[in-house]
């Protein structure tokens, strides 16, 4: 009952485009394929995506359906190839807003009026869509025209400062381009509220996301933190918590510790645990003196943790409502009997990859992973012939010509 | 002025922390009715703070940074003991009027409250009710509790984080709960959508790893391919130079991300075109990512010396992809995040306390904080108007103990 709604997908009825240069909107685009829009991604035709050629590519050699982060930030999409410098291009374009709902772009901003194919003119066939910017900088203000990527989002956004790795280095910086993701992320949420307003008034409008401003947000404390304490938080703070989240190996990985669920007798419960009476030694009982020694402390600590396989202590930590952070490689993750009995993640054929499993969006609804098992990620151009023939009523002859053009 | 977006949305949610607080808060901003149910017994979140320069005033359970910024932003603050008997009938005469109830608990606290979802939906069948875990409701891993930061590790983003050669580091201490957040707004809005369309209520339930997994797609990926993922720290797998370089002054930086062959050859220009950088080593994009280690001690001789800020903004103009490290008191005072209203004001404890908008602007739609709640602000207002409670029955509440606006005599000051 319930479910088989699920499987149907929950945004079924929308219609979305997608015309990203970078991974912040591809990935917001897949959020909402994901969950069931019909989603047509719109690449310039020849080199595609730029994300196509981004390393690694599964068996190695660079190939633009290959690429790892292209097949992640794509799922459940149609796509197709379509100039949007030609005029052809951009009627076919229109063609498309017409008839649909959602448009996600992350071009530099002024590049789509540059074009005729600003809001104003998405509008005017369109009075319903709602179009989602998600840019480095925002559409306004002094960097609006910076160029970005995702390490710059970091540094501009204070999130390179404050956040990752150890006080005494130089700022280290977080992988696979976290800060487009979480503008993505955002994107979706803003793309919702829009869907939800536009049921009440028919109304679209125009969302402008910044991944630089989403960066700010991320350490959620940034700004409050320093408006109350008048410092700025940086990075390294945690540095000498052996008990609270240092990374100390075990038999066959690395684990980190927590003092949650020890009922605040954290020393206790762990020396207990880990069969280590001088855990309770007093030069350890508060968590100042436990950083003051926190050198001895890990001397003691390592040594008994490294006797245990990872999996056998999250079963006996769990069973006593200690919390613990295995440090899981990505294969662990991929292999985890846990993850498995969820379903959480789905399955899909590639004909230049084959089959893999994707990450599922994390939640379950009655029970039901929402996630669409539709497609991979779509070859460049793979759709053309469905979508200008098939909905939009090109016919062969007319493709033709336009392949021949170069329009798509 | 048009109603708020969510106007007329009710959400009930027992929550504590980080990640839940932070995903009920954006419904709260669109103008939800998010109320907050909240115990003397655990004022863990009221005692977090931070409090003003560091120090609990008098009244400190209504002081923190934390409730103001996502804890009651823009939430009603509704002190009830949901384990007493008159607590939670009245929990349950709100059910009826909501249409959300979220839940942060180990599974299984919320059955033993008599409110999982089947309770829930034979008061109410239109309900949706959102439970945030660590690892979900089913599983092996099910009871397992966690924090950001073991989430952080667990799904794998610890392990591909690091210097180039160096050990596994976690990312973020609470980035997870940031990611989680965004995804409990997302998973709440998409079911007030359906629930339009289909009349139906239903139950999510939302794993924190899970969100974290795909947080790194392509490494789960690479991982089923046998291919391994290297720590980089702040370079790339294919863009050179690409790097965090040191400034002028104590603990500045600048980061600088080459990706073309033009950007290099702009660089270049920008750096006075000195005669190591004619290298032809340097020319193809390949070779500067196989030289890069050389590449960045040079460039970092180069930028040793000169001003983050204004070298920034000089590579900018020159066509050049870079951007300061900026710290809060850098952002505070930036000119385009103020031409952009990004940084706002409140006023809270005692002072106009800045804080980052939302990433994202809505014509019309205002995500501001307009208020932060008090403990148990809401009490009266919540029971009478929506709970329908006479002036009697909440003075009886009041005197059992099952309501209250003010921690008990005896808990300690943070």
């Amino acid at each position: 009952m319930s479910g088989d709604a699920v499987m149907e997908g929950i945004l079924g009825g929308i219609k979305v485009l997608e015309l990203a240069q970078a991974p912040s909107g591809a990935f917001c685009a897949k959020l909402l394929a994901d969950q069931g829009a019909q989603t047509i991604k719109v690449e310039p035709p020849g080199w595609g995506d730029p994300s196509r050629n981004e390393p690694p590519f599964v068996g190695g050699e660079p190939h633009p359906d290959r690429s790892t982060t292209f097949l992640a930030l794509n799922t459940n999409k149609r796509g197709i190839s379509l100039d949007l410098e030609q005029a052809a291009g951009r009627s076919l374009l229109l063609k498309l807003v017409s008839e649909s709902d959602v448009v996600v772009e992350s071009f530099a901003p002024g590049y789509l009026e540059h074009l005729g194919l600003g809001y104003d003119a998405l509008r005017s066939v369109n009075p319903g869509v709602i179009l989602v910017s998600i840019t480095y900088f925002g559409q306004n203000g002094p960097y609006a025209n910076y160029k970005g990527d995702d390490l710059i989002a970091q540094a501009m956004g204070g999130y390179l400062y404050a956040v990752t790795g150890p006080a005494d280095k130089p700022p280290m910086g977080t992988a696979l381009q976290q800060m487009e993701l979480t503008g993505g992320r955002n994107g979706v949420i803003a793309v919702m509220a829009a869907l939800l307003q536009r049921d009440g008034t028919g109304e679209g409008t125009h969302i402008d996301v910044s991944v630089m401003e989403a960066a700010i947000a991320t350490p959620s404390m940034l700004i409050q933190s320093y408006g109350y304490l008048g410092r700025n938080p940086r990075r390294g703070a945690g540095d000498k918590f052996v008990m609270d989240g240092m990374h100390l190996p075990t038999r066959d990985g690395e684990v980190s510790l927590t003092t949650a669920g020890t009922g605040g007798r954290p020393m206790e419960v762990w020396s207990e645990f880990l069969g280590e009476p001088r855990l309770l030694d007093p030069k350890f009982g508060t968590r100042q003196s436990r950083n003051d020694n926190w050198e001895e402390l890990r001397d003691l600590v390592a040594p008994k943790l490294s006797q245990w396989n990872n999996l056998d202590l999250m079963r006996e930590t769990m069973a006593r409502g200690l919390v613990i952070g295995l440090v899981q490689s990505p294969e662990q993750v991929a292999s985890s009997p846990h993850l498995a009995e969820r379903g959480y993640f789905v399955e899909l054929d590639h004909p230049e990859v084959g089959a893999l499993k994707y990450p599922g969006p994390g939640f379950f609804i009655d029970g039901v992973n929402p996630m669409q098992a539709g497609r991979a990620a779509p070859r460049l151009g793979e759709h053309n012939v469905e979508i200008y023939c098939d909905r939009l009523g090109l016919s062969t002859d007319e493709l033709s010509r336009l392949r021949a053009a170069r329009t798509i | 002025m048009s109603a708020p977006l969510l106007d007329g949305i009710r959400v009930l949610t027992l929550e504590q922390v980080h990640a839940l607080p932070w995903g009920t808060a954006f419904l709260a901003d669109l103008g939800a009715q998010v109320i907050r149910i909240e115990s003397v017994a655990h004022l863990q979140d009221r005692k977090a703070g931070p409090f003003p320069n560091g120090k609990a005033g008098p009244e400190w359970w209504n002081e923190g940074a934390n409730l103001a910024y996502f804890g009651t932003r823009n939430k009603q603050s509704l002190c009830l003991d949901v384990t007493k008997p008159a607590g939670k009938e009245v929990f349950l005469k709100l059910v009826e009027k909501c249409d959300i109830v979220t839940d942060n608990f180990r599974p299984g606290t919320m059955r033993r409250l008599g409110f999982d979802h089947e309770s829930l939906a034979q008061v109410n069948p239109r309900i949706i009710s959102l439970s945030s875990t660590a690892y979900g409701h089913t599983g092996p891993w099910s009871r397992a509790g966690s924090r950001a930061r073991t989430i952080d590790s667990v799904c794998g983003m610890s392990y591909l984080t690091g210097f180039e050669g160096g050990p596994s580091v976690r990312a973020s201490n609470n980035y997870m709960d940031h990611s989680t957040g965004n995804n409990v707004a997302y998973a709440l809005l998409l079911a007030l959508y359906r629930r339009k369309r289909t009349g139906k209520g239903m139950r999510i339930d939302l794993s924190m790893q899970e969100t974290g997994v795909s947080c790194i797609g392509p490494a789960i990926l690479e991982a089923q391919r046998g291919m391994g993922r290297p720590r980089l720290g702040c370079s790339h797998l294919w863009k050179a130079p690409h790097n965090v370089y040191p400034c002028a002054g104590s603990d500045r930086w600048i980061t600088i991300a080459v990706a073309s062959d033009a950007e290099w050859g702009a660089l270049k220009q920008a750096m006075g075109a000195p005669a190591w950088a004619q290298d032809a080593r340097y020319d193809s994009a390949r070779s500067r990512w196989e030289h890069r280690h050389e590449l960045d001690s040079k460039l970092a001789e180069w930028t040793a010396t000169q001003d983050d800020k204004t070298l920034a903004r000089s590579l900018q103009a020159q066509g050049v992809c870079a951007g300061a490290v900026m710290t809060a008191a850098d952002l505070v005072s930036d000119a385009h995040l103020k031409q952009r209203e990004f940084i706002q004001t409140i006023e809270r404890a005692g002072g106009q306390r800045p804080y980052a908008g939302r990433p994202f602007r809505i014509p019309g739609v205002s995500m501001a904080i307009r208020h932060a709640a008090d403990l148990g602000e809401h009490n009266e207002s919540v029971l009478r108007d929506l709970a329908g409670l006479s002036r009697d029955d909440i003075n009886a509440l009041a005197a059992e103990g099952v309501i209250a606006q003010q921690p008990r005599a005896e808990e300690r000051a943070p």
